[in-house]
């Protein structure tokens, strides 16, 4: 057993007392009741329950939750897909995702949403030439796997959120 | 057990009939124990015993607890089959996986079970240049002695890695069914000292 407290988008949870081979996955989904994160292959081939990671350094990255132990998030800072939304106020990357229609059946999309948002924070601090935006959201992306769509319309979300603010995204 | 007394019968055997024991008589048959340096001492060519205990060490060196991590492309491999691993990581940069993917973000600072992690605090790969991957006991030997392929490092560094390194220490509590690397980690820190000690000849 293990002690174990988390901040979850901003707010603290625990200390819980946590048995060692408690994966975050289900430490969020059964303990938290925080099922915005979802479990799809539980090999983190997939990326559906990757949350973000702040770290103290000011960097953001996401991690898989299935296949970590919540143990490994002791005394860390994520964001889940729960956390974008504020005061019922979708996020731009979230909007961008409704209106582009990125998504089908939704199960991807948390991972995806973290994973958009930790670039769009990547690109604020340290922009990219145009030349290299399509490439850089391509490899942002890249392992999150979307059994509905052909991720083009992902692409195209996260391509229109950037240009959206180039002075901010790009150099 | 029996094969092992079968193998000291037959060298009693060879040596009472005046002829050298064959080298191979010392790779063991079991693929999971290290013979230990003194077992070697019957090759009373100094160059031919060094050989011979590199070539024991060579076991570990060549297991798929090591070479997983020593692979020849930018991907470690997986399981004892050597497979590509999967998810498809990549070696990045620093060898501690690329910006989006860092080792540590799924390989945490120790074996996590339930999902068949393996975990090390320093888990990463090998630089490229150290690559073992398909390479036989004697052209490993030779990169470890090659300075520019080895880090730099002398071969009494090269002992301590072998001897005393943690991450490498992981090969032999690979935990999650995964078969251990041979022998132990102080057995082959044995051996390599011994090998040191003969010359550190490479077998061919």
């Amino acid at each position: 057993m293990t002690e174990m407290s988390v901040t979850i988008n901003g707010k603290a949870y625990g200390p819980f007392e946590i048995r060692d081979t408690l994966s975050m996955n289900d430490f969020l989904r059964e303990h938290l009741g925080l099922t915005g994160t979802k479990f799809g292959c539980g090999l983190a081939q997939c990326l559906s329950c990757a949350v973000i990671i702040d770290n103290p350094d000011g960097t953001s990255h996401t991690s898989p939750t299935c296949v970590v132990p919540a143990a490994g998030f002791a005394g860390k800072s994520i964001r889940t897909i729960e956390g974008h939304a504020q005061n019922g106020q979708l996020s731009l990357l979230q909007k961008a995702f409704v209106e582009h229609f990125a998504f089908q059946c939704g199960y991807c999309t948390p991972g995806f949403v973290n994973e958009g948002q930790v670039l769009l924070e990547r690109l604020a601090k340290t922009p990219v030439a145009r030349a290299e935006l399509d490439t850089t959201i391509r490899e942002a992306l890249d392992g999150h796997l979307c059994r509905c769509t052909g991720y083009v319309k992902y692409h195209e979300a996260m391509r229109d959120v950037i240009l959206a603010d180039p002075n901010r995204y790009l150099s | 057990m029996a094969s092992v007394k079968r193998i000291a019968l037959s060298v009693v055997l060879l040596v009472a009939l005046g002829l050298p024991p064959p080298t191979e008589v010392y790779s063991a048959e079991s693929s999971t124990t290290l013979a230990a340096p003194q077992s070697f001492d019957g090759i009373s060519d100094r160059a031919e015993r060094s050989a011979a205990l590199f070539a024991e060490a060579g076991k570990v060196l060549t297991s798929a607890r090591c070479v997983n991590c020593h692979p020849a492309g930018d991907r470690p491999l997986q399981g004892e089959t050597r497979r590509l691993h999967q998810p498809p990581v990549a070696r990045g940069s620093d060898g501690f996986g690329t910006p989006a993917m860092r080792c540590a973000t799924c390989h945490q600072s120790a074996n996590f079970d339930p999902a068949g992690v393996p975990g090390h605090p320093h888990w990463h790969l090998a630089p490229s240049e150290m690559a073992w991957q398909n390479k036989t006991p004697g052209e490993i030997c030779t990169q470890i002695k090659d300075p520019a392929r080895n880090g730099g490092r002398s071969l009494q560094q090269i002992l301590t890695h072998v001897a005393d390194d943690s991450l490498v220490g992981w090969a032999w509590t690979p935990g999650g069914g995964r078969e251990p690397a041979p022998g132990t980690q102080k057995e082959l820190g044995a051996l390599i000292q011994a090998w040191l000690n003969t010359g550190a000849v490479c077998p061919k």
